[in-house]
């Protein structure tokens, strides 16, 4: 996963400890004005899925949902502005990310700190995508005919 | 006889509160509380049948749901979607694929040989049934061994992160009917709009994603006994995470928000043919929820595939009749409905009993006339 492309910024930072980012968007800006280009929010959206037979949309479900959007302006005058849309219920985070989204997408100061934040949350979702296809090599199923010699038991 | 205004019972509902809060924490000094996370992976598919008839995929919620409700899944799903009733919509998501599901298990009845193979995964399917008496008294040591060996064995595994549908092989050749790829009408939503018959079929897939358990399984069994004919085949069943995907406030672009773990299943049914120049081609049924429960998938994927039936040429059984199927599937409403019956009936049961002495008191005239 290519932790430069901004699709994949919320979902590395969703992948480290709520707290690490909230604390980290906090210190980063602690000198800067913040200002809400719109509130922040949580609650919840629809999650709209096609169906696998006839291939029609469905609502499946509910998922907690928070979103920020925030502008940040530095001691310089430098104005960056940053989004996000998480699926929590947490409207501190989504804040937070909001603002690691407008550092990162501007290179602002504290970006190299961020990057080390999405090069942990890479490693949270590599193990978690290796343990994930450890379950499917564990399981797969090796058919053989009953004739043949040997079966898929006792190779293993 | 009038209405008689009564009041009291307070302290002893405070007092019912206290005792069942007590019984969870009777254990004493012996217990600890249960916390969320070992809910959620150690009562894995009690969780996941409360996320799913629940109508809200929060698993932190649905942990506390089910420590709150002692286990009751009724109560827990019914916490759930009272909480969810409190929150504001703010949107909903583009049309998700599930072709893009990060596959845990997949498996098919149809073929032996599917394109990425068969994968069990995590299954009670082949448990014997057994008691495991070692989990009698399990130490916390031999609890964390597990996971620890489990982690040490890993290797590099060369498998995709997606897979493709079984049902697309089958359309490709030309055994299922042709769809509309680009399909965008837009869904019935059950949580806003009464269900006034006849509905959609987007709102039979939605009542049934949160329908109960139980209930739907209770209904598809009916089919699978001999009420229906549907004669299911499992063309897929498969346990993954589903991408999220929300746009990006500024620029647009789709990113991925969040992954949401559901079951999905196609069944393949009996073939049919429109008229007689169209090409004879199977029949789909189509089941999903959020959480690991492979139950309510195929059960729904039945249902989905009578009530189908139902829609077009008129019930012929229960399982295809969409007032009968989508008005008593919903756990909530149906233990709403059933244990109101609890509830204070005083003056209705005592016009009962004056009718029933009137009614005697007649018979009885009667009999002394007679």
């Amino acid at each position: 996963m290519n932790i430069h492309e901004r699709k994949n910024w919320v979902r590395l930072l969703m992948a480290v400890a709520v707290d690490d980012v909230c604390q980290l968007a906090e210190q980063l800006t602690q000198d800067w004005q913040l200002r809400y280009k719109s509130l922040p929010q949580s609650g919840l959206g629809m999650m709209k899925l096609r169906d696998g037979a006839m291939n029609e949309p469905f609502y499946l479900g509910e998922i907690p949902v928070s979103s920020a959007w925030v502008e940040l302006t530095l001691p310089d005058g430098v104005v960056a502005e940053g989004a996000a849309q998480v699926m929590t219920d947490n409207q501190d985070l989504a804040e937070a990310i909001a603002v690691c989204d407008a550092i990162l997408a501007n290179d602002l100061p504290g970006h190299e700190q961020l990057t080390a934040l999405l090069e942990q949350g890479a490693g949270h979702i590599t193990k978690e995508t290796q343990n994930r296809k450890q379950m499917l090599a564990r399981t797969k199923v090796n058919f053989s005919l009953l004739d043949a010699a040997g079966d898929d038991d006792e190779k293993n | 006889m009038g209405y008689v205004a009564i009041k009291g019972g307070g302290v002893a509902i405070k007092g019912a509160q206290d005792t069942l809060e007590y019984m969870r924490c009777a254990q004493g000094d012996t217990g600890s509380p249960l916390d969320m996370k070992t809910i959620e992976h150690q009562l894995r598919f009690l969780h996941g049948r409360v996320l799913s008839e629940g109508g809200l995929y929060h698993p932190e919620l649905a942990s506390l749901a089910v420590k709150q409700s002692l286990g009751d899944s009724l109560e827990a799903a019914f916490a759930l979607r009272a909480y969810r009733s409190t929150k504001p919509r703010l949107l909903e998501t583009p049309t998700l694929d599930t072709s893009n599901m990060r596959i845990v298990r997949r498996i098919s009845a149809a073929f032996k040989d599917i394109i990425g193979g068969q994968t069990l995964g995590a299954t009670t399917d082949y448990a014997l049934r057994l008691m495991r008496t070692e989990l009698l008294d399990e130490s916390p040591e031999a609890f964390r061994q597990v996971a620890q060996q489990w982690f040490k064995d890993q290797g590099d595994n060369a498998i995709p992160d997606t897979f493709p549908k079984v049902v697309d092989s089958l359309r490709a050749d030309g055994l299922l009917a042709e769809v509309d790829t680009a399909a965008q009408q837009q869904p019935f939503d059950i949580t806003r709009e009464p269900m006034i018959f006849p509905v959609p079929r987007s709102a039979a897939l939605a009542t049934m994603a949160r329908g109960e358990t139980g209930s739907l399984l209770a209904i598809a069994y009916s089919n699978m006994r001999g009420y229906g004919d549907v004669h299911p085949t499992v063309a897929e069943l498969r346990v993954g995470y589903v991408p999220v995907m929300l746009p990006h406030p500024i620029s647009g672009e789709l990113i991925e928000a969040g992954e949401v773990l559901m079951t999905e299943c196609e069944v393949v049914a009996m073939y049919e043919s429109d008229d007689e120049d169209d090409k004879p081609t199977f029949s789909l049924g189509y089941g999903a929820c959020f959480g690991h429960n492979e139950v309510k998938a195929i059960a729904m994927s039945i249902l989905d595939r009578s009530l189908q039936k139902g829609m077009k040429d008129g019930p012929t059984n229960p399982s295809e009749d969409p007032e009968f199927v989508l008005l008593h599937v919903d756990g909530i409403d149906s233990m709403g409905f059933c244990t109101h019956y609890k509830m204070p009936h005083y003056v209705t049961f005592q016009s009962d009993m004056d009718r029933l002495r009137t009614t005697q008191e007649k018979a009885q005239q009667a009999e002394e006339q007679a």
